[in-house]
């Protein structure tokens, strides 16, 4: 458990702090450099218009897990509301709100989000909003579960009989009994966002250049793979080693979740 | 039994529909004129309003909401998908083409998936605890972290560039298929072994196993006939999973390999608003996933009765 919260104030530290180590400005072009390898002066080289590709790695922190972040988050919000919504309003609504949730699941997460974004045009906002709207379904699926198992639980009956407000109800009741298990469904689509995020830049759907966000470096150095091959192993590392990292942190936080509640 | 399968039939009809009806309201909703992004795409070239109002009308951009609706859903449910916007060709005979390079690549990655998958997990179930063990779940869960087209340009750079192997680009020959299978396949077998060892660990797991063995049933038999039941749903679940795992792959996978699949053609008919071919692909691959995701519920009955005595 400790592990993981050294893990998750890194990840944190290297969004927040990263750039302010980053030697050279991200998007500052510098042809006569352009392609050169490893050196004391560029330490990981620089790219095809010469920026310097650390400084680009450090800053592509910020876009690639900032963005996943915030998208895992919109999902997070519109993924328990409409959970908590089918488990309460009723059997018609549940009905409804379930098969339109089914009916988001009938499209694979990364085929919608390269349409939608690709539809609404290249860019950041897009790119959000495609991520987001493909990736809510988990979480409703769960707090929806969770919230009709607690319907029927005597505590929560009593609560309501003994005139407790829905509001109390929902926050000493229902949050409790929400949290944990929806902190480990977003761990895992915090992850997938990331890898979504670079996926689709390297499609040329997601961040656009100049920024340096880690999908949108793939895509060009995959021009150069002949001639400075190592310009694609930083990014592409950078998005694994982070993908891992938050899978392993989101692994820890199930075992102790299990452990607890067993 | 059959009631339920027929509630489940029922339940995934609904699903195709609203699927249908959600990318046709996408794809009308989109922003940007699509009249001019088509002109631009079949002259190549700065095109004038005029041009730009005659592609309009010409593929009825024109129409309102509800009459284009009518005329996109009334021959789709004959298994007409329509004409490109871009070329003016029938979408199904190019579709048709593309799936025929799409569908290889995706059975062979599959197989390559589980060739790795199964015998490293049953490895792996089989000495809990090992250094084995850990190995196989340490490779997959980097397996699993790792972005499918940067395997797939590492492989490139391996197989192709340094050691001049193999082919990387195109689909000429039948050699052409081994590296972008082998991304996919390598990606399916990260997934897979983690969750046919938890599969094959949970069913090993079960308190009567002991009981069998005390009676002198051999090991054979007791794998056979009451851990692979078992462990047989969760692989069942995967499949599902693996399956989404492969279309979303195959998009990306074809794009590095410049393989003219069903990835490419979507991805092309983006950039080009076509938007027949679009709705064409989206559909065939809703259509597809809530079929296979269908056979897997009534199959989850088949092999634990359980299933669905609660909901239906």
């Amino acid at each position: 458990m400790r592990s993981v919260l050294v893990l998750a104030v890194c990840f944190i530290a290297l969004a927040v702090f990263g750039p302010m180590f980053a030697p050279y400005d991200p998007t500052a072009i510098n042809i006569p450099n352009r392609l050169s390898g490893p050196s004391a002066e560029f330490p990981l080289g620089t790219d095809a218009l010469g920026r310097d590709i650390l400084s680009r790695l450090l800053y592509g922190a910020r876009w690639s897990l900032g963005l996943a972040f915030l998208i895992s988050l919109i999902g997070l919000c519109i993924g328990t509301l409409v959970g908590l919504a089918a488990a309460q309003g009723g059997k018609l609504v549940d009905w409804i709100v379930m098969r339109t949730t089914d009916t988001f699941l009938a499209f694979p997460e990364l085929v919608a989000a390269v349409v939608i974004a690709g539809l609404l045009g290249a860019g950041t906002g897009s790119l959000v909003f495609a991520l987001s709207i493909t990736s809510w379904m988990r979480y409703a699926r769960v707090a929806r579960g969770i919230g009709l198992s607690l319907k029927s639980r005597g505590y929560v009956v009593q609560a309501q009989l003994a005139g407790m407000s829905p509001l109390a109800v929902a926050r000493w009741h229902f949050v409790p009994a929400l949290v944990p298990s929806l902190i480990v469904v977003w761990t895992g689509m915090f992850a997938r966002a990331i890898l979504g995020i670079s996926a689709l830049g390297f499609l040329g759907f997601g961040v656009q250049p100049p920024m340096p966000e880690w999908g949108t470096m793939l895509l060009d150095a995959r021009i150069h793979l002949r001639s400075t091959p190592l310009q694609m192993i930083w990014p592409g590392m950078a998005v694994a080693t982070c993908v891992l990292a938050i899978n392993l942190c989101g692994d820890a936080l199930r075992d102790s979740l299990v452990e607890r509640t067993s | 039994m059959m009631l339920a399968v027929l509630g489940l039939i029922l339940r995934a009809s609904v699903v195709v529909t609203g699927a249908a009806v959600l990318t046709f309201v996408l794809l009308w909703f989109a922003p940007g004129d699509p009249a001019m992004a088509i002109a631009q795409a079949r002259f190549a070239t700065v095109v004038s309003a005029d041009v730009v109002d005659q592609v309009r009308a010409e593929v009825g951009l024109d129409a309102g909401f509800w009459s284009a609706f009518k005329d996109w859903i009334g021959p789709l449910l004959v298994g007409d998908f329509g004409n490109s916007s871009v070329t003016g060709r029938e979408v199904w005979p190019d579709m048709a083409n593309a799936i025929g390079y799409t569908v290889p690549l995706a059975l062979t990655g599959l197989a390559i998936g589980l060739a790795i998958a199964v015998p490293l997990a049953v490895l792996a179930a089989r000495n809990q605890g090992s250094v084995l063990d850990r190995f196989a779940v340490g490779i997959a869960s980097l397996g699993v972290a790792i972005p499918q087209f940067w395997l797939g340009l590492l492989l490139i750079l391996l197989f192709a560039v340094q050691l001049g192997w193999l082919p990387a680009m195109g689909a000429r020959s039948p050699t052409h298929i081994i590296l972008p299978a082998l991304t996919l396949g390598l990606g399916v077998a990260a997934s897979l072994t983690r969750i046919i060892r938890s599969g094959l660990l949970e069913a090993r797991g079960q308190g009567f196993l002991p009981a069998f063995r005390r009676r002198g049933i051999n090991e054979a038999h007791v794998s056979r006939d009451h851990v692979a039941p078992h462990a047989a749903i969760p692989v069942v679940t995967v499949f599902g999973l693996e399956l989404a795992f492969l279309l979303e792959g195959v998009v990306v996978v074809e794009v590095i390999f410049g393989r003219p699949g069903l990835g490419d053609f979507l991805v092309s008919a983006i950039f080009a608003r076509d938007f027949p071919q679009v709705q064409a692909v989206v559909l065939l691959t809703a259509l597809l996933f809530v079929v296979i995701n269908l056979l897997i519920d009534i199959f989850y009955r088949v092999l634990d009765p359980r299933i669905g005595e609660h909901d239906a």
